[in-house]
């Protein structure tokens, strides 16, 4: 076991290394930030550059820049922005927080949603309420998200003025960019709980259950749910991942303070220390979840541990 | 004796809320869109710093809206020995927010800063390296030593790296803690700024110009124009600041009952320039031809719904060294046509043209530039590249096609600021003409600081790159502003420095 766990923590450094350098890599080739900002600088000579260069620390080498990038992960420092100097652990300090609780509230809004209906379209299948939630939930696979936003931004924020266009200053402010991720989200989630019960309520614990005499109710919320719950909830954690990801547009129109707006910043002002900060930070999340995950099923299925 | 104590807690309370309500009678919100990140006047360029600094910082000359220079914390200035040497006697009784007195001393730490090894690390000291040293005279005069006369010197002084800091507040915390702690001597002061989100401001009531109107301001950082919209028609918002709303967008705001679209004439101005080294447009004949088969004011009528003016130099009329006789080139397609013969362009020769890919306006004049250009024989390609590779890697290194969008302007209002970078042999922005006649006007005009004599100077280096085609002038942009109705006494700065001494809201 301890051999598996030192070779599964190896490999996740190994990936997270590799997507740095990737990242730091790709992000120097698109324009010089010396440049960015100089613009609007009249008459700025060449060697004004290169001093702005050498006090941004982008007079040396790639490989030693980035070199001095790990040296200061490990030491927890993640250097500062260009823009104004700001440690970017504080930067990210501050985003990463928004970021997850917007995260978390556009899941918590999915499961609520998709489980009832998953649940009423697996029981009805075939019927009217099936069809409905099934074409229901193609309708919000189809949205684009960032079409969603400002749409629901034009309705209750400015024609019916009930909820604050953009920020997060209070509860109201989650409601539009979380329900925004949420609908998109509730629309696979639905199909994935109508296709998981529907195997459930295939099973011979089942037939079992109802033979027994047990209400509807009791079969389908204590017995099936109970079941489904594995994969749904695997499916869940992993869907975490990727709506980190799909978050950025979201957090843009919303002007949500969070990591999509500053990676988002950080790109088009070619601030290298902060996008290389928000990557690192998104992959290790990413990268670590993963590992639980396999670490978890080592756990539980020694198949795993001893391939 | 409860039921007093209840009643005294009820009347606090109401007195409080009474309070409140008055100061936020007094406020502001204001939409920029982008957080400069640090408020150091020498650490950045970006005309989004300036929108808000201006309320902070004092410089020693001021410009307001009008574009008038006029004196600041300076109250005169004489120019001495040829123009090498600016003594300047300082205003008495100003005071820093922090309650540090604004004299000779401040000046010149100021100077002493911005040339010296803080400065270098910023971008804000190539601006005045035309400063040799600053020599404190007495408490109150100053005399600024030049390597050379700068005729644009005054003006810079009136704004951006010239603003004038505290020396004992910055020698006591620290430059890293001057970045986001500003202190100036402005009629507003920073209270609150909390990185890439938003600042707040309080009035300065001891300010030398006299307190300002409002109690306290607050910009938010909103960099999508659709967001900052909405907040503004939702009523959260007072202003939004340019360079955010969108052409597209004028109607949506004027059409609402709370907000309305103000616009001034702005530094910027576009052109497409050519390659003047290869290709069909390497003869200036071509180029004439394909200036002359545009109607730019088409273009400026339907796409920039009106907002903008049709140029005939690479300036706009608020600039020092437009000249109202220069006529830009007429929209004649025949005589396109005749001079496209003349040069032997046969009809279906091609030309590339580079744009930035994330500018939406743009890309719709640089489609019906091609269109018109189709229509004298000439197939137009448009090759959109990210603005950053466009500006760093495309253009410098003479990697165009042979014609290139170039968006450019100054907060200084000075074409020597356009002209020289533009045209002078050997510049970033010059990867393909050489012309000694033009580097000579270029390098003359910056010595001369008789006014008028300049002027003429440069109106004939707009006349000469008109007359050579250097580039297809296209128009000067105006600054967008979105407000509020309940915003007063708003006047909208040409180069987006806005101050806010004199405006007020209503309820």
């Amino acid at each position: 076991m301890a051999k598996f766990l030192f070779y599964r923590v190896l490999q996740a450094l190994f990936v997270l290394v590799a997507v740095t350098l990737i990242v730091s890599f790709a992000i120097r080739l698109t324009g010089d930030p010396a440049i960015m900002l100089a613009q609007g600088a009249g008459s700025i000579t060449e060697a004004d550059l290169e001093r702005i260069r050498e006090a941004l620390g982008l007079n040396q080498p790639f490989l030693v820049q980035y070199l001095e990038f790990l040296k200061g992960l490990v030491t927890g420092d993640m250097g500062r922005s260009f823009m104004g100097g700001t440690s970017v652990s504080e930067l990210i300090g501050r985003a990463l927080p928004a970021t997850l609780a917007l995260a978390f509230a556009s899941l918590l809004i999915s499961i609520v949603v998709s489980i009832p209906l998953g649940i009423k379209a697996a029981v009805s299948r075939g019927k009217w309420p099936d069809q409905m939630i099934r074409i229901l939930s193609l309708v919000g696979l189809s949205f684009p998200n960032f079409w969603l936003a400002i749409m629901l931004v034009l309705l209750f924020s400015i024609t019916f003025n009930l909820l604050p266009p953009s920020g997060m200053e209070g509860w109201q402010s989650f409601i539009m960019p979380a329900a925004t991720m949420g609908i998109i989200l509730t629309a696979t989630n639905v199909r994935l709980v109508r296709t998981t019960m529907l195997e459930t309520l295939r099973s011979q614990y089942i037939m079992v259950a109802r033979a027994k005499g047990l209400s509807n109710s009791a079969v389908l919320y204590k017995h099936a749910l109970r079941n489904c719950s594995i994969p749904l909830i695997t499916y869940f954690g992993l869907q975490f991942g990727g709506l980190l990801g799909g978050i950025v547009v979201v957090e843009r129109v919303f002007n949500w303070p969070g990591l999509g707006t500053l990676a988002f910043d950080a790109v088009a002002a070619r601030d290298y220390p902060v996008l290389q900060g928000v990557i690192t930070v998104l992959s290790l999340m990413i990268i670590s979840i993963n590992l639980l995950v396999d670490v978890a099923y080592g756990f539980v299925d020694p198949r795993v541990r001893k391939s | 004796m409860k039921k007093t104590t209840t009643l005294f807690k009820v009347c606090t309370l109401t007195a409080a809320m009474l309070a409140t309500s008055a100061s936020y009678a007094g406020s502001l919100t204001i939409a920029s869109p982008q957080d400069p990140g640090s408020w150091d006047p020498i650490d950045t360029f970006l005309v989004n710093w300036a929108s808000v600094a201006t309320n902070i910082f004092d410089g020693l000359t001021y410009r307001g809206p009008d574009l008038e220079l006029v004196p600041g914390l300076a109250t005169s200035w004489e120019e001495l020995d040829d123009g090498k040497r600016i003594r300047f006697s300082l205003r008495e009784d100003v005071v820093f927010h922090n309650g540090e007195p604004f004299n000779a001393d401040a000046v010149k730490f100021t100077f002493d800063r911005l040339l010296g090894e803080e400065g270098s690390r910023g971008p804000q000291r190539s601006n005045y390296t035309a400063i040799s040293h600053v020599e404190v005279i007495d408490d109150y005069t100053v005399d600024f030593f030049l390597y050379n006369s700068d005729p644009v010197l005054l003006t810079k002084l009136a704004g951006y790296g010239a603003m004038i800091v505290p020396p004992g507040y910055i020698e006591e915390h620290g430059d890293d803690y001057f970045n986001t702690h500003p202190v100036g001597t402005g009629p507003f002061k920073m209270v609150d700024y909390t990185p890439r989100s938003d600042v707040k401001l309080e009035a300065f009531a001891d300010h030398w110009g006299g307190a300002p109107k409002l109690d306290s301001v607050t910009y938010r950082f909103i960099s999508e124009p659709s967001t900052a919209v909405a907040e503004l028609q939702s009523g959260r918002v007072d202003i939004v600041l340019p360079p955010t709303i969108p052409i597209g967008m004028i109607d949506s705001i004027n059409n609402h009952p709370n907000s309305q679209v103000v616009s001034v004439p702005s530094p910027t101005v576009e052109a497409l320039r050519f390659n003047t080294q290869s290709g069909i447009t390497a003869d200036e004949r071509v180029r004439q031809a394909m200036i002359m088969a545009i109607d730019r004011q088409a273009i400026v009528d339907s796409i920039l719904g009106g907002e903008g003016q049709v140029i005939a130099s690479f300036q706009g009329t608020q600039s020092f060294g437009f000249d109202s006789e220069l006529e830009p080139y007429p929209y004649d397609p025949q005589r396109a046509q005749a001079l496209l013969k003349e040069a032997g362009v046969e009809p279906g020769a091609s030309v590339q043209i580079d744009v930035r890919g994330n500018d939406a306006t743009f890309g719709e004049v640089a489609q019906v530039v091609a269109a018109y250009l189709q229509g004298v024989g000439i197939n137009a390609s448009i090759q959109p590249y990210e603005t950053n590779v466009l500006l760093n890697d495309i253009i410098p290194a003479g990697r165009t096609g042979e014609m290139f969008q170039q968006k450019w302007g100054g907060w200084t209002f000075d074409f020597d600021n356009t002209a020289y970078l533009m045209y002078h042999s050997g510049e970033r922005w010059n990867p393909y003409d050489s012309d000694a006649t033009l580097d000579e006007m270029l390098n003359s005009q910056r010595s001369i600081t008789n006014r008028e004599e300049r002027e003429t100077l440069l109106q004939f280096v707009a006349r000469y790159t008109k007359e050579r085609a250097l580039e297809m002038p296209l128009y000067s942009l105006n600054a967008l502003y979105g407000v509020s109705n309940r915003v007063q006494n708003f006047e909208p700065a040409p180069d987006n420095r806005v101050r806010l001494t004199d405006v007020d809201v209503s309820e």
